[in-house]
Formats: C-alpha cells, sequence, structure tokens
C-alpha cells in the first residue's frame, strides 16, 4: 500500500467530496419540492392529479437511476439543448429523489393520527389552522428521521453522475486511479471519505431524532 | 430504430438479460447467505467479533455500490485478486447486499417475542430446537416484506455493473446504441423495461409475501 | 421426604439495586392450588418465574419434590445448574403465560405437539394423537388446524394451557392467565382451571380474579413489596385479615368492581 499517493491527492479528493456534498444537497432541495408536490397531487381530491402522483412515483422509484441520468443527459442531446452537465446531474438526482420523498412525506401525513384533526375542528379551528399548527409540525417530525436517511442514500447514489463527467468524488478517484495506476489506494481514500461523511450525517440525524422524541414528549 | 436493426442485436440484447438474471440472481444468494451468517454471528456474545460485523456493515452501507465495485474490480488485482468483470460484479453485489440483509436478519430475529422463546424454555426445549424450530421461522417470516424490497433494490442495482463492463443488459444496449447512433432511443426503451420489469418483480414479491406470512396474519375470527 | 411439591425458602431476587424478592418463603403440597394476589410490582410474576428458573433467583432455595432447581451445590459452593439438567426439571414444570406465547408458525395441534416431538421425542403420530386428545379436552378439537392469529384470545390461552399439559407435568404455575383477555372470555379459561384442580393438579396461579381464587384455592399468599405478608385460607385472607395492606388492597378491588 502506498498511503503517499492517498496524501499527495487528499486536497484533490476533498474538494471532490465538496462537489459531491453540494451536489446531493442541490438534490435533496429540488427533491423535497417536487416530493411535495407529488404528495399534495397524491392526496389531493382530484383523481387525475392522484394518478399522476402515483405513476411518478411507480416510474421514478422503478427505473434504475443509472438510466434515468443517462435518459436524461441523451434527452438533452437529441433536441439540443445546451445545458451544463451539472445541471443535468441535479435534475437527474432531484427528480429520482422527488419520488421517494414524496412516499416519506405522504407516510408521515397518514401517520398523523386522524383524531388530532378531528379534535381541531371539533374545538373550530380553520382547516389551514389545522395544517399549520397542527398537522405539519408532526408530519415534519415524523419526516426528518426518514429525510435525513434519504439524504444519505441520495449522497451514495450520486456516484452515478461520474459516468456523464462530472468531477465529484467518484468520478475524482477514478481519475487518481488512472493516473497513478494505483487504483486501490485510490478507491480506497475515495471510499473512507463517503464513509467518513455518511456516518456524520447518521450521527447527525439519530442526535435529531433524539431531539424531536424529546420534544414530542413535553 | 429500425426493427431490422432490432433483430440483429436482439440475441445480444437477450444474452444480456441472462448476464443480468444471473448477477441478480447469484448475487442475491451471496447476499442472503452472507447476511444471514454475519446475524447469527452477531448473537454470539463476542464483543470483538461483534464490533468487527458492525464494522462490516457500516463500511458497506456507507459507501456507494460503484466505487466498491471499481475496488474489487480495479483494486483487487493490486491486493492479488483477479476477477472477471461479471465475477467481479456477483462478488461485489453480494457483499453490498450482504451488510442490508444482515440488517434485516437482525431486525428479524429482535422482533421475535421474548415471550415465545421463554415458552419453548418452559417445555425444556433445547437451544438448538429453540433456535431451529421457534426463533428462526418467526424471525424469517417477519424479514419477507424486506427481503423482497431488497431483491427489487438489487434488480435495479445489477446496471450499474455495466460501468466496470459485465456484459448485462445495459452494458449490451449501450453498445448497440454507439455502433447504431440510437443512444436516446436505447435509452428511452430501458427505462421501460426496467421499470416494467420492477413493477413486475415488485408484484410477485407482494405475492409470495402474503403466502409466506399467511400465518401471521391477526385479526382473531371469533 | 417431604411433602412440597414446591418449597421455596428465603428467596431473594434483585434487578440491579432494585430488590425484588425479599426473602420469601412458601411452599405448596401435592395436588395444592396456591393463588399468589397483590398489588401491581410486587413480585409475583418474578416469584413464579423463580420457579421454572426463568429468572434466576439471587439467595435462597426452591426445590422442586425436595430437588434444588437451577443451582448445585457443591463443596466449593453453589453453581449454576447445567442446562440439560434443567431442561429435564423445565419439563416436568407446566408454564402458562398472561400472553399466552403460542407460535404464531404453528397451527393449534402444532403448537401442542411440537414439545411432544421435540422434548419427549414421540414419533409424529402418537405425538399428534395425544395433541389432539388435549386440544379436545380445553374444548378445541375443532380448532386444531388453525393458526393462533385466528383463534380468540380465550381459544389461545386454552391452546397454551393444552401445550403445557400434554407434557403431562408433574404441576403448573399460571401468571396472570386471564388478564389479557376479554371480560367475556376469562370465564372458559377459568372453566379449564378448575376442572384441572379438581383432578388433582399442584397449581401455583397469580391471579387478580378474586372470585375464583376464592373458590378454588386452597390457600391464598399475598406478597406486597417482595415479601410474602399474609397466607392462609380464601375466608380467612379474604374475611378476616388484619393486616392492613391486605384489607387496603381488596378495598381497591372492590371499590372498582362494584358499581
Ligand atoms: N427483567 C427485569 N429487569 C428489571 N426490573 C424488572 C424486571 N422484571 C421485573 N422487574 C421489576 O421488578 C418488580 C416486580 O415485577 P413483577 O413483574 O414481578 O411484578 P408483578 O407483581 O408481577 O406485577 P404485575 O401485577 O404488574 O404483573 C417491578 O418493579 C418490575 O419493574
Ligand atoms: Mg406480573
Amino acid at each position: 500500500m502506498r498511503f503517499d499517493i492517498i496524501l499527495h491527492s487528499l486536497g484533490y479528493l476533498l474538494r471532490a467530496a465538496a462537489v459531491t456534498v453540494a451536489l446531493s444537497l442541490a438534490g435533496i432541495a429540488l427533491g423535497f419540492v417536487i416530493g411535495a408536490l407529488v404528495c399534495a397531487a397524491r392526496r389531493s381530491g382530484d383523481r387525475f392529479l392522484r394518478r399522476l402522483g402515483g405513476f411518478y412515483v411507480s416510474f421514478f422509484r422503478g427505473v434504475p437511476l443509472l438510466v434515468q441520468l443517462l435518459f436524461i443527459y441523451y434527452f438533452l442531446a437529441e433536441y439540443g439543448l445546451d445545458v451544463p452537465a451539472v445541471v443535468a446531474a441535479i435534475g437527474g438526482l432531484g427528480l429520482a429523489s422527488g419520488a421517494y420523498q414524496a412516499e416519506i412525506l405522504r407516510g408521515a401525513l397518514n401517520a398523523t393520527p386522524a383524531g388530532q384533526a378531528e379534535a381541531a375542528t371539533a374545538l373550530g379551528f380553520a382547516p389551514f389552522d389545522i395544517w399549520r399548527r397542527i398537522l405539519l409540525p408532526q408530519a415534519l417530525r415524523i419526516a426528518a428521521p426518514p429525510l435525513i436517511n434519504e439524504f444519505i442514500l441520495l449522497l451514495k447514489a450520486s456516484s452515478l453522475v461520474s459516468v456523464v463527467g462530472i468531477a465529484e468524488l467518484t468520478r475524482v478517484s477514478m481519475n487518481i486511479a488512472s493516473m497513478t495506476y494505483r487504483p486501490f489506494e485510490a478507491y480506497l481514500a475515495g471510499g473512507m471519505i463517503y464513509l467518513a461523511i455518511n456516518l456524520c450525517l447518521a450521527a447527525f440525524g439519530a442526535f435529531a431524532e433524539r431531539r424531536l422524541a424529546a420534544g414530542g414528549s413535553t | 430504430m429500425s426493427f431490422a436493426v432490432l433483430l440483429h442485436y436482439l440475441p445480444s440484447l437477450i444474452a444480456g438479460f441472462g448476464v443480468t438474471v444471473l448477477c441478480w440472481s447469484a448475487g442475491s444468494i451471496l447476499g442472503l447467505a452472507i447476511g444471514f451468517a454475519v446475524a447469527l454471528l452477531n448473537r454470539l456474545p463476542a464483543p470483538p467479533l461483534r464490533w468487527l460485523l458492525r464494522a462490516y456493515v457500516e463500511i458497506l452501507r456507507g459507501t456507494p455500490f460503484l466505487v466498491q465495485l471499481f475496488l474489487l474490480y480495479a483494486g483487487g488485482p493490486y491486493i492479488g485478486l483477479r476477477l472477471s468483470a461479471t465475477a467481479a460484479g456477483i462478488l461485489g453485489l453480494g457483499l453490498y447486499s450482504s451488510a442490508y440483509f444482515a440488517e434485516i436478519f437482525r431486525a428479524g430475529f429482535a422482533a421475535v417475542p421474548q415471550g415465545q422463546i421463554e415458552a419453548a424454555m418452559s417445555v425444556g426445549m433445547t437451544p438448538g430446537d429453540i433456535l431451529w424450530r421457534v426463533t428462526l421461522p418467526i424471525a424469517l417470516a417477519s424479514t419477507v416484506p424486506a427481503i423482497v424490497n431488497m431483491l427489487v433494490i438489487l434488480s435495479k442495482e445489477t446496471v450499474v455493473l455495466s460501468i466496470i463492463t459485465v456484459p448485462e443488459l445495459m452494458y449490451q444496449m449501450q453498445t448497440m446504441a454507439a455502433e447504431t447512433f440510437t443512444a436516446f432511443d436505447a435509452i428511452f426503451a430501458m427505462a421501460i423495461f426496467y421499470w416494467l420489469l420492477v413493477e413486475a418483480v415488485s408484484r410477485v414479491g407482494r405475492r409470495l409475501e402474503i403466502k409466506l406470512t399467511a400465518f401471521m396474519a391477526r385479526e382473531a375470527s371469533a | 421426604m417431604s411433602e412440597a411439591m414446591i418449597e421455596i425458602k428465603r428467596v431473594s431476587k434483585s434487578f440491579g439495586a432494585l430488590q425484588v424478592l425479599r426473602e420469601v418463603d412458601l411452599s405448596v403440597a401435592r395436588s395444592e392450588v396456591v393463588c399468589l394476589i397483590g398489588p401491581s410490582g410486587s413480585g409475583k410474576s418474578t416469584l413464579l418465574r423463580c420457579v421454572n428458573f426463568l429468572e434466576a433467583y439471587d439467595s435462597g432455595e426452591i426445590r422442586i419434590e425436595g430437588r434444588l432447581i437451577g443451582y448445585r451445590d457443591e463443596p466449593g459452593g453453589r453453581r449454576p445448574m447445567p442446562a440439560r439438567d434443567l431442561r429435564e426439571m423445565r419439563r416436568e414444570i407446566g408454564m402458562v403465560f398472561q400472553h399466552f406465547n403460542l407460535w404464531p408458525h404453528m397451527t393449534a395441534l402444532g403448537n401442542v405437539a411440537e414439545p411432544l416431538k421435540r422434548v419427549r421425542g414421540l414419533p409424529a403420530s402418537e405425538a399428534d394423537e395425544r395433541a389432539l386428545a388435549m386440544l379436545k379436552r380445553v374444548g378445541l378439537a375443532d380448532k386444531a388446524a388453525a393458526y393462533p392469529g385466528k383463534l380468540s384470545g380465550g381459544q389461545q390461552q386454552r391452546v397454551a394451557i393444552a401445550r403445557a399439559l400434554a407434557m403431562q407435568p408433574r404441576l403448573m404455575l399460571f401468571d396472570e392467565p386471564t388478564s389479557a383477555l376479554d371480560p367475556e372470555l376469562v370465564g372458559e379459561v377459568l372453566e379449564v382451571m378448575r376442572d384441572l384442580a379438581a383432578e388433582g393438579m399442584t397449581m401455583l396461579i397469580v391471579t387478580h380474579e378474586m372470585g375464583f381464587a376464592a373458590h378454588v384455592a386452597d390457600r391464598i399468599a399475598f406478597i406486597d413489596s417482595g415479601r410474602i405478608v399474609e397466607q392462609g385460607p380464601p375466608k380467612k385472607v379474604f374475611h378476616e385479615s388484619a393486616e392492613p395492606r391486605v384489607r387496603q388492597f381488596l378495598q381497591t378491588y372492590h371499590d372498582r368492581n362494584s358499581f
């Protein structure tokens, strides 16, 4: 093992890790917006919207992410749209994550006991206030841990955007591997950085869960 | 894309799908076996061993599958592990999924009510009989939904193997696309194909799940 | 040899810093029915579970037909009993749990036959035959093929009793066998237990069914904070006790159950 190779390229790797984190953050944020919309569609009174939401979730959870990413990439190429690869990558991650986040949000809303909304109605709350004061705070509390978990999954999945040539952590590990002819060290280093980030996220998730649970009991 | 072109590539696409199914099934079986062994070893009262198993699971769950594949396929030869792309793909899929399966089995064991084990102890059953006749069946039944879900996830992960040149469906499709300049059509077809495949697998999985766990259904009839 | 089936002497037990049993003395003679009553958390379950060593007691001794359970006295002091010997003793002690603890992946018949096959080593056909006879005895022959999830609580508990009885135990332990049941299902389980008592089975029963205890028990033992504070015939404990804790417990019980 040649640790000097890892040390030499550490700066390079860490910058790439920052790109990975930034991509994932953008992807999860876009996914949240899409997820909230899809979730709203699936809960709406309109049958067509419900169907559409269901179709979205089924499609984007059914098609492998790699296929989705290449699809977007080729789609843009086919129609001559000049969109930077980074934007396409974030779009791909966001579209896919949106399907998963929609399900997380839907599950959280369903987990909030119907009796609480009824109690609020009985007390004369307006529907909007019930949403704002009763349902949403609880749903977000329930959704927070799975959303953090979704972020970890997305961070790992973002390694796939390396195939469209974005210089994120996996791509940079590949470059180092081919430049130094030491793929074992290069990928080990890349993998350990992913692991470190994810362990931090998991610890944060556990912390947040405890805080939220404590808040729930008061 | 013309019909003639598709017909010309059909054999290689079918072969590719065969490799996909092979990698998926072999990888899953390997993952299930290792995962089960990890969960079982985890029950031994040996803290250092548990530590090691914990690290194994955390490392595999904390790193991207693609990086694991590169490490195995490209990095392997540097530590004396020379594998064909397909073998590396299967082994990679097996190791990767074993961590998730280990967690599934661990949760399954934890979900067995202590009272049902105590009932077995109170009639004087041996630890071996208790494990095989009581703990395992109950634990496994409760893991069926999670296992089905994981198998569906793995069926999608097989496309990642194309990146290390495993000649599975995605790889064959991209080869065809490159040779015939039909990248967009090809990837569109792939998306539809996998969508239908995953839907079908999920549906079969749910059926199986209902069948295997029928006895667990609550709701007393009286 | 003493006549006692169960002999509990100066048994103490702690969970960490919490002492749950304090020098408990209690004995149950052959064919005797003893009901153990007392407030929640007083140590009833713990004491019962010590009798078949599902819970290890810290000091004192528990003898089943004269034989010490769980430990072996050796020159250097007391050591845990070999697991095989413990299993051998447990076969002779039937136990019925509050939450039935039937095995959900086996039918009613399977639940009763399983220990006969695995522990008694009976051939499958014989085990099934005896299991069916036991189910008939608790009035559930027609439910032999049903899985526990499809049975009512009362039916599940009767299967659990059949499972314990099929082993032909020398004595039976019951830990609140009717507490998890809907009120209308309590009767069917108590009836089975009443029959058992009439047949001369030795029974140690933790229960909150005071009516049942008054009619079926030969003796009532009242436990509070890990101590047996009163014991005697039902009439004496229920109506003549001078012990304030017993009177208060019974008062609370009556207040809750009268309307
Ligand atoms: N495994 C355990 N670990 C720690 N504490 C325990 C354990 N089991 C019981 N205890 C404690 O020991 C005390 C006695 O418990 P036990 O279950 O024997 O009471 P009980 O008389 O059966 O009560 P109940 O009527 O509620 O069933 C309680 O304070 C309980 O919290
Ligand atoms: Mg109790």
